[in-house]
């Protein structure tokens, strides 16, 4: 008898595990569907903590304008963004949308990408002070870098003979912590994403960017493998906003990334 | 990337793993003698502060403390932040084991019954040679399994020092995962830390076993 109530006790405990399961999919079907979106939280200006603590930026303003016309429950998962893909697989978040690098070996991976809708650069953050003009100066000194990020891969790969220059690679777990690096004269440059680095310079003084495009990548968003239609839904609904002039009144705040929108500037 | 260069590129990063625990311990063990004898002194204006103290290392994440040591002169005083991450990161995980070990040793020492130590003073021991002769090889013998538990744990925790941008192990394991997109050096990780720690419980048991001399 005994045994027969520890079997049963162990079915359910093994039930109400599967219930958990079943509870934490975001597309159940009561109410209304409920959309997850993956962001980096510290990557101004697309995505990143206002001021009142609520998350805010020019790639959360979209999806959150997305969400309202679908008419869906936007919630926002703040990423480990080296973990991003891992965290998207494990149903944590429904997409990745927070100022992006698409690459080719996410499209080999699987994973559903939406059309690029940024431009991007990335460049070198120096101190004001420093005198430094051009990479070439940069001979020998460090430079820092977040971890899972496009400037990283492109310093293992395409750029690898410019990060053989430098002393050593900084390898950082946020951008603020690659910031804090380079104030507090640790490093002697950040590798960063043009806009993410003139936000930064714009909030904080003392700080110039190299005017020197050293990587031109874009910006898409990550679905998971399967989810076409998924991403056919949310590209189709950005483009309504392009038209009815909702997209481009959001990115008429973010002075910096407006001209390198590609939506906006067909 | 095969997984031969994997392993090699990952085994670049042990030598900085090392490089804290041999480190950390080399401080670590000492200080915390230290600290556990200060903290039991009969003083209370010098017992009181160094308890508050322990029970701060304690009670606030190593991630945290890590944080402070490396960025808090900075944001503080405005001196820079080290270059070389291995000095801030042996003095954060120091500081932090020396709090953990001290209390390790406290309860070893006053597991030490008041007969050992009027018996000491009966055959003629000085207070200090009572300590070092008579109760600090005793309490060596009971500790040294709690001592292992913290060992094993500092191996682990090695891999926090990716906070302050301290590249080890794990670090570039972290690297490698990201720019292959494959779950791999994760994996190579684990394997790396249960080595190291087989190792470690392996060389502790010898010790433990070498102290044992009073069984049969």
């Amino acid at each position: 008898m005994k045994k027969i109530i520890a079997l049963l006790t162990c079915f359910v405990m093994l039930l109400s595990f599967a219930g958990c399961g079943a509870a934490k999919t975001s597309s159940s079907s009561e109410g209304a569907k409920k959309f997850i979106m993956g962001i980096d939280p510290e990557y101004p200006p697309f995505s990143y903590m206002a001021d009142d603590g609520s998350y805010t930026g020019f790639d959360v303003e979209v999806c959150r304008a997305v969400c309202k016309e679908l008419g869906w429950e936007l919630e926002i998962f703040g990423v480990n963004w080296d973990q991003k893909l891992t965290q998207l697989d494990a149903r944590e978040c429904d997409c990745v949308w927070s100022g992006m690098t698409i690459l080719d070996s996410m499209k080999e991976a699987g994973y559903v990408l939406s059309a690029p809708y940024y431009d991007n650069t990335q460049v070198l953050l120096v101190k004001e002070d420093s005198g430094f003009k051009s990479s070439a100066d940069l001979t020998g000194k460090a430079v820092a870098v977040q971890l899972g990020t496009s400037g990283e891969s492109l310093l293992n790969g395409d750029l690898k003979s410019l990060a053989d220059k430098f002393s050593n690679v900084v390898t950082c777990d946020s951008f603020l912590k690659c910031f804090t690096e380079l104030s507090g004269n640790a490093v002697d440059a950040v590798f960063v994403d043009k806009p993410v680095a003139a936000a930064y310079a714009e909030e904080n003084k003392g700080f110039k960017i190299i005017d020197e495009n050293l990587g031109a990548e874009q910006y898409g968003i990550a679905f998971r493998s399967g989810d076409e239609e998924l991403c056919k839904t949310v590209e189709d609904t950005v483009a309504k906003l392009v038209e009815n002039g909702t997209y481009a009144k959001i990115a008429e705040k973010y002075p910096d990334i407006v001209n390198n929108l590609l939506l906006l500037n067909k | 990337m095969t997984l031969l260069t994997m392993i090699v590129k990952m085994s670049e990063g042990l030598g900085k793993t090392c490089a804290i625990f041999f480190l950390t311990l080399l401080f670590a063990l000492p200080l915390g003698v230290i600290i556990a004898l200060l903290r039991m002194n009969k003083n209370i204006i010098i017992s009181a502060p160094i308890k508050f103290i322990v029970s701060v290392l304690r009670g606030t994440p190593l991630m945290l403390q890590l944080l402070a040591v490396t960025y808090g002169p900075y944001y503080l005083f405005d001196i820079s932040v080290s270059r070389n991450k291995l000095i801030p990161v042996v003095i954060a995980f120091s500081i932090n084991y020396a709090a953990y070990f001290s209390e390790i040793y406290r309860g070893g020492i006053e597991s030490i019954s008041t007969g050992q130590y009027e018996a000491a003073t009966v055959l003629g021991y000085s207070k200090a040679q009572t300590f070092i002769r008579i109760i600090l090889p005793q309490v060596i013998k009971t500790i040294l399994p709690s001592i292992t538990n913290e060992i094993v744990t500092l191996v682990k925790d090695t891999s926090i020092a990716f906070t302050v941008s301290y590249q080890e192990m794990f670090t570039i394991g972290k690297q490698i995962a990201n720019s292959q997109t494959s779950f791999t050096p994760f994996i190579v990780a684990g394997v790396f830390y249960y080595v190291f720690n087989a190792i470690v419980g392996f060389v502790m048991g010898r010790i433990e076993k070498s102290m044992s001399y009073y069984k049969q």
